[in-house]
C-alpha cells in the first residue's frame, strides 16, 4: 500500500475503480496521516471508497453517520445508565463507601463506546468514516476539529484516553451546507466528480460481471446525457449499477425505448424528472438507436418477457 | 514537465506564492510542509502525479481545485517562464473575474466608497461584487422590453446612501427574529425543565442520595435560530421603495449574522458584504457599487439563478426567504412559477413584501405577482419599523 498504482490495483481487485487523482489522494492520506475530505454529488462512491479502503488495508471500518442534532455524546461515549443505576442500588447495602461505589460505576465496563472513542481505542489503525459531515451542525464540526487535531478524549471520570494508533479518516460531504475553512484546512481535499464515459463503462464492467458490452456502453452514454439535463436528482454511479442489475435481471442485453420505460425508476427517482427526460427525448434517441446494429441480430422479439427465448 | 526554477523547494515555494498572490489561496507553512512531503512520495517526472499530489493539499474546495489545475498548467507547463507573471488567470470563487484576489478587491472597493470617488467606481464597474450572469435566457431582450414599458434603465439609478439602522428598526428586527419560530433544534441541552431525563446528570446527583434518583435533571431542545435570505428587486419601478427594503436588510444584519442579501433586476448580485458593513456603521453608497440597481426585472430567471448558485448552501428548513418586489415581471411566468415552487419547497417560509400593497385598491393581479402568489406563505408590506415588527406575527412557517 505505498504507491498510487498499487492502491488502484487493489481497489480494482475488489471491483472499485479509482482514477489516478483519487489513488494519489488516498496515498497521501496514508502517508501524511491527514484526514481526507471527499466532496461530490450523491452516488459517486464516496462512502463505498472508505469501505473498500478498510478491506484493502485489512482493518476495521468504523462509521460515524452524521445527522442534524448529532452531539458529542452520541459520537464519543455514553455511560450505560440503566446498568449504573442498577449497580448503585445493589451495592448500597454492601457497606462500601460512596467513593468506592462511584469509582465502580464509572469504570470501563459501564462505558458505551461510540464510533469516535471506538476508533481511537483499537489495536490497529482502523478506517474511520465520518459520513455526510455537512449534515451535522456547526457545533459538532467544531468538536470534530478538536478531535481530528488531538486524537484524544477526556472522560472526566476516567481521565484522558489518547489514540495509540491514529485512525485513517475519510470525511464525506454532499455540500448541503458550507463546511468551515478550519475543517477544510485540516483535511486533504478531493472533489469526486461523476465518472467520464470510459470510466463509467469500466466501473460497470468491474462491478457487474456478465454485463453485455453493448448494454454497458448504452447505460454509460445514457448517464452522460441524463446528467447534463436540468434534473432535480441527477443519477449517480450507484444508479447506473442498479440499472445494469435491473436490466440483467430482466434478461436484457440492450436498452430500447421499452426497456427504458420499464426500468426508469432505477435511474430517475423524482417524478418531475421523468417529464424532463421525456421532453429531451431527442437527445436520448441516438443511444437507443444503437440497438439496431449492422448485425441485425436484435430482430427477435421476446414479447416483453425477457426469459422467453425464440428459436433461431 | 518543466521546472521553472533550479531546485524543487524553490519551485514549490514560487508556485505557492503564485497561488497566494494571484488566486487568493491561503497557504500556510503547514500546507507548504505537507506539499514538500508529498513531493517526496510521488514520481516527480510525471506531470499528473505531481498535480494529483499537490491538489488535495493546496486546494480546499471544488472551485479551488479547478483554479489550481489551471494555475498548475500555467506555472509548470508553460514553456516561457517570463510569460507567467503577466498572466492573471481567473480567481477562485468568483469565476471570470480578473482582480488579484478578493481581499485586494474589497479594499479597493472600500477606498472607492470612502473617497466617494465615482470615477474609480466607473473605471471598475465590477469593482465590488460581480454580477452573476444569467445563462440561457435572453436578458438583453428582457431588459429592452423592460425599458420600453415601466422600468427604464438609468445609469444614475439614484439610491439613498445606506447607513446604520435606527434604533426603532433594530428593535423591530430584534423582535422579528426573536418571535419567528422555525421549530426546535434536534440537539438536547441541559435545562431546568424539559421533556427528557438527563440520565447522566440525574445519576450524578443520585449518588448523593444513595443511588436513589430523587432530583431529576432534564434535557430540552433549544430553539432553532432562523436564517434569512433577502432577495430585493432593484428595478426602476421599485426605486421609490428601495430604501425600506434595504432598511429591513440592514436592520436584520445588525441583529443576526445569519442573513444573506441579494439584489436582482436583470442579473442577480450578492450585496451581503455591503449590507453587513452598513449595519456595522459604515455609510455605504449603493449606487456606486450596484449593478442590479435600475434595470428591468426578470424575477423568475433571477430566482432560478439564485437557486442554482446558492440554493444548496443557503436554503434549508430554518431559512426564511424574503422577496421584496412589486411583482412586475417581464420574464416568463412559468419560470417564475417553477422557481417559486422550489423556493417554497426548500425553505421554512416564503415571505413576499410588496410595497404596492400600501396603495389603496391594489390587487396582486400583475402577471408575475399572480404566478408567484400561490407559493407565498406571507404576503405583506413593510414601510416603517412598526410594520416590520408586526410582520413577525404574520409570518407563517412550516
Amino acid at each position: 500500500m505505498t504507491d498510487a498504482e498499487t492502491i488502484r490495483a487493489r481497489f480494482r481487485a475488489r471491483g472499485f475503480v479509482v482514477d489516478e487523482a483519487f489513488a494519489t489522494a488516498l496515498q497521501l492520506m496514508l502517508a501524511l496521516e491527514k484526514p481526507l475530505l471527499i466532496e461530490g454529488p450523491a452516488g459517486v462512491g464516496k462512502t463505498e471508497s472508505a469501505r473498500i479502503l478498510s478491506e484493502v488495508m485489512g482493518t476495521r471500518l468504523i462509521r460515524l453517520q452524521c445527522y442534524e442534532g448529532l452531539d458529542s455524546m452520541a459520537a464519543l461515549y455514553e455511560w450505560n445508565y440503566p446498568r449504573q443505576m442498577l449497580r448503585a442500588r445493589l451495592s448500597e447495602t454492601g457497606g462500601t463507601s460512596l467513593e468506592e461505589r462511584e469509582a465502580q460505576i464509572f469504570s470501563e465496563p459501564f462505558l458505551l463506546k461510540r464510533p469516535l472513542l471506538e476508533a481511537i481505542t483499537q489495536d490497529r489503525s482502523p478506517v474511520l468514516l465520518i459520513d455526510e459531515v455537512d449534515r451535522a451542525d456547526e457545533a459538532f464540526e467544531a468538536f470534530l476539529l478538536e478531535m481530528l487535531a488531538e486524537w484524544q478524549v477526556t472522560i472526566p471520570e476516567l481521565g484522558t484516553i489518547r489514540a495509540s494508533h491514529k485512525p485513517h479518516v475519510i470525511l464525506t460531504s454532499n455540500r448541503t451546507r458550507e463546511l468551515s475553512d478550519a475543517l477544510r484546512r485540516r483535511c486533504l481535499f478531493l472533489w469526486l466528480p461523476y465518472p467520464s464515459l470510459a470510466q463509467e463503462i469500466d466501473i460497470l464492467r468491474a462491478r457487474v460481471p456478465g454485463l453485455a458490452e453493448r448494454l454497458a456502453h448504452q447505460i454509460a452514454s445514457m448517464m452522460q446525457v441524463l446528467r447534463g439535463l436540468p434534473l432535480q436528482k441527477a443519477p449517480g454511479v450507484a444508479e447506473s449499477l442498479d440499472w445494469a442489475l435491473a436490466l440483467m435481471s430482466l434478461h436484457r442485453d440492450h436498452l430500447d425505448a421499452r426497456a427504458l420505460e420499464q426500468t426508469l425508476g432505477c435511474v430517475l427517482k423524482v417524478h418531475e424528472d421523468h417529464a424532463v427526460m421525456r421532453s429531451h427525448h431527442a437527445a436520448l434517441e441516438p443511444i437507443l438507436e444503437q440497438v439496431r446494429d449492422p448485425g441485425g441480430t436484435s430482430r427477435d422479439s421476446d414479447f416483453g418477457f425477457g426469459s422467453v427465448s425464440t428459436p433461431r | 514537465m518543466t521546472y521553472p526554477f533550479g531546485s524543487l523547494p524553490e519551485n514549490l515555494i514560487a508556485f505557492c506564492a503564485v497561488l497566494r498572490r494571484d488566486h487568493g489561496f491561503s497557504i500556510g507553512p503547514g500546507e507548504l510542509r505537507d506539499a514538500a512531503r508529498a513531493l517526496e512520495i510521488v514520481a516527480l517526472a510525471e506531470e499528473p502525479a505531481v498535480r494529483h499530489a499537490l491538489r488535495p493539499i493546496l486546494s480546499g474546495t471544488r472551485d479551488d481545485s479547478a483554479v489550481f489545475d489551471r494555475a498548475f498548467r500555467d506555472f509548470f507547463l508553460a514553456s516561457a517562464v517570463t510569460a507567467r507573471d503577466d498572466r492573471t488567470a481567473s480567481t477562485r470563487r468568483e469565476p471570470g473575474h480578473d482582480a488579484p484576489g478578493r481581499e485586494a478587491r474589497i479594499d479597493r472597493e472600500r477606498r472607492a466608497i470612502a473617497s466617494d470617488d465615482m470615477d474609480a467606481a466607473e473605471q471598475e464597474p465590477s469593482g465590488a461584487i460581480d454580477p452573476i450572469e444569467i445563462g440561457d435566457i435572453d436578458v438583453e431582450a428582457a431588459a429592452r422590453l423592460a425599458r420600453s414599458t415601466y422600468s427604464p434603465i438609468q445609469a444614475d439609478g439614484a439610491m439613498p446612501p445606506l447607513t446604520r439602522a435606527e434604533s426603532a428598526w433594530r428593535d423591530a428586527a430584534r423582535s422579528f427574529v426573536r418571535r419567528l419560530d422555525v421549530g426546535l433544534s434536534r440537539r438536547w441541552r441541559p435545562a431546568r425543565t424539559g421533556r427528557r431525563f438527563d440520565l447522566r446528570r440525574t445519576l450524578r446527583v443520585s449518588l448523593q442520595t444513595g443511588g436513589e434518583a430523587l432530583t431529576p435533571r432534564w434535557l430540552r431542545r433549544p430553539r432553532r435560530a432562523p436564517r434569512f435570505v433577502l432577495l430585493i428587486d432593484g428595478s426602476r419601478s421599485m426605486s421609490a421603495h428601495a430604501r425600506d427594503a434595504l432598511q429591513v436588510a440592514v436592520a436584520l444584519a445588525s441583529i443576526t449574522r445569519r442573513v444573506e442579501v441579494f439584489t436582482f433586476s436583470t442579473a442577480l448580485q450578492r450585496v451581503t458584504g455591503v449590507v453587513r458593513r452598513a449595519a456595522a456603521g459604515e455609510a455605504q453608497h449603493l449606487d456606486a457599487v450596484q449593478y442590479a440597481w435600475g434595470g428591468g426585472t426578470s424575477i423568475g430567471a433571477c430566482l432560478r439563478e439564485f437557486l442554482r448558485t446558492s440554493g444548496e448552501r443557503l436554503l434549508g428548513r430554518d431559512t426564511v426567504v424574503m422577496v421584496v418586489s412589486d411583482g412586475l415581471d417581464v420574464g416568463e411566468p412559468d419560470t417564475l412559477r417553477a422557481a417559486m415552487s422550489e423556493l417554497r419547497r426548500r425553505s421554512a417560509g416564503l415571505v413576499w413584501l410588496n410595497p404596492l400593497l400600501e396603495t389603496p385598491g391594489y390587487e396582486p393581479t400583475a402577471r408575475g405577482m399572480s404566478a408567484a402568489r400561490p407559493y407565498v406563505t406571507t404576503f405583506a408590506s413593510v414601510t416603517d419599523a412598526a410594520s416590520f415588527a408586526r410582520l413577525s406575527r404574520l409570518v407563517r412557517v412550516r
